[in-house]
Parts: structure tokens; sequence; C-alpha cells
């Protein structure tokens, strides 16, 4: 794989990661269901897409 | 805010400036340094600040405030602070046999491994009906199940006050049957008094001391 396109796959990746985080922190300013339910639904989605796309870009780069 | 949210909020803060780094800087992972560093700001941070944030949300969602966010829960908010103590709930409250910042959870979360997930399971259906169902009254909300003496067990088996009330001689065998989960603590004329809702209308309420909330 070329290095643009890895790159480009960690650029989304990091990008992902860090929208989960930023929505993670702000549901810690609320105690409510609907921060849990926010943090559980698309913050962890969010963050988990980011860590398995760089996962995947890790191991196609090295198949290829 | 406690000191354990202030910590998880900078340490997420900082994990998300080093995957913001990453997301900007993609060519650093050309040199071995900047690979650890996308491996630890990708992967092994985020894991770590996703696990201590859900530890946090599911520690918060076993508090009082959490469970009484719902307004069809503040009546049997209300319940704890009656000013009557043949309120179980409120006996329990005021008197501190409960926690008071983890008063609903203390008495309603089964005590096995996974009792509280199941609980967490319950409470989206229920936050489902909060918002896009039909809320029922106070009154017409019921526990799925009977409730289990095991929750009360688990605090009063074996204390004095509970194993020597007289009221628990009054067969020989009731204490037993109390024990086996085979005559409930909340039955007529035991402590039947719990929540009961639909009585609050009239009742006076007990205020706290301020300085022990």
């Amino acid at each position: 794989m070329s290095s643009d396109r890895i790159e480009k796959r960690i650029r989304w990746s990091g990008l992902l990661v860090v929208a989960g985080l930023v929505i993670q922190i702000f549901t810690m300013f609320w105690t409510h269901p609907l921060a849990f339910m926010c943090f559980i639904l698309v913050g962890c989605p969010l963050v988990a897409a980011g860590m398995v796309l760089y996962l995947f870009s890790l191991v196609t780069h090295h198949s290829t | 805010m406690t000191a354990t949210s202030l910590i998880l909020i900078f340490f997420t803060a900082v994990v998300a400036a080093l995957g913001l780094l990453t997301a900007m800087r993609p060519e650093l992972t050309r040199a071995s340094g900047g690979k650890i560093l996308a491996f630890l700001a990708l992967c092994v941070l985020p894991a770590l600040a996703l696990w201590a944030g859900a530890n946090e949300h599911l520690e918060r969602s076993t508090s009082t405030q959490f469970c009484l966010s719902c307004h069809v829960m503040s009546e049997y908010g209300k319940s704890l602070t009656v000013d009557d103590k043949s309120y179980l709930p409120a006996a329990h409250f005021q008197n501190n046999f409960v926690p008071r910042d983890h008063a609903c959870f203390t008495c309603h979360t089964d005590y096995t491994m996974f009792g509280d997930y199941k609980a967490k399971w319950r409470g989206l259906h229920h936050v489902e009906v909060e918002y896009f169902g039909k809320i029922p009254k106070p009154e017409d909300i019921h526990l799925y199940t009977p409730y289990n003496n095991r929750e009360c067990l688990h605090c009063h088996l074996g204390a004095r006050k509970f194993e020597e009330a007289s009221s628990h001689h009054k067969n020989p065998d009731l204490l037993a049957q109390v024990k086996a989960n085979k005559l409930s603590c909340m039955s007529n004329g035991c402590h039947d008094i719990v929540h009961d809702v639909s009585t609050l209308g009239d009742a006076t309420f007990w205020k706290p001391a301020e300085n022990a909330q």
C-alpha cells in the first residue's frame, strides 16, 4: 500500500478517535441517562471505529 | 465533580490531543518514533480512555441523582424523604442505612456478577420509554420480578436486631422462610409500606441538614 494511502487512513482514524473522545469528555460533565446513552451509542463507536481503521491500515500495509 | 472525574477528563483530553496530532501530521508515522506514537495515540490510550470512561459512567449510573433524573421517578425520590418512618425507603435513607448518594441502586440491583449490567440494559429501555414511549403513572410502575429478600439480607442477615426481633419469631419457621425467600419481607403486616407513591400527596417531608448531604 502506498504511504499516501496509509497516511490518509491514519488521518481518518485519528479524527474518528478524537471525535469520540471529545464526545466522551462532554458526557463527563453531566450525570444523566442521556449522557450515558451518548457515550455508549456515539462516543464509544467513534473511538472503536478509529481504532479498527488504524489497525486495519497496519494489517493491510504489512500484507501488501 | 469528583477528583476521579477531573483526572479522567484531563487524561481523555491528553489522549485526544495526541490523536489530533497524529491526524494532523500522519507523516510522523514514517519514523519509528512516530509509529510508536500512532500506536499509543490511536490504539492503546483510546482503549484505556474508553475503559475508564465506561467505568465512570457505570459508577455514575448507580447514583441516586442519576436514577431520579427521569421525571417519572421523582415521586419515588420523594418517598425517600417522607417524614414517616413506617415508609421503608424513608427509614433506610434518612438513617443512613443505605448510602444516600447510591440509595436506589443499593436496594434495587441483584448482587450477582452481571446483575448491574442487566439493570443497565433495562435502564436503556427506560430511557427509550422516557423520550419516545408512553410514560406510565408513577403508581403504575412495578418491579420486573418480585422483590428478592436477598437484597435485604445482604445487610440485615446476622444483625442482632434482625435475628432477635420478636416480630421475626412470631412463628417458629418465619425467619427460615424469610431467609429462603419463601416469605417476602414486604408481606402484608410486615414491612409492607414501601414507596407507596400514591399516598404521598398529603405527606410532609424531612429535609436533611445541609452538611449531611
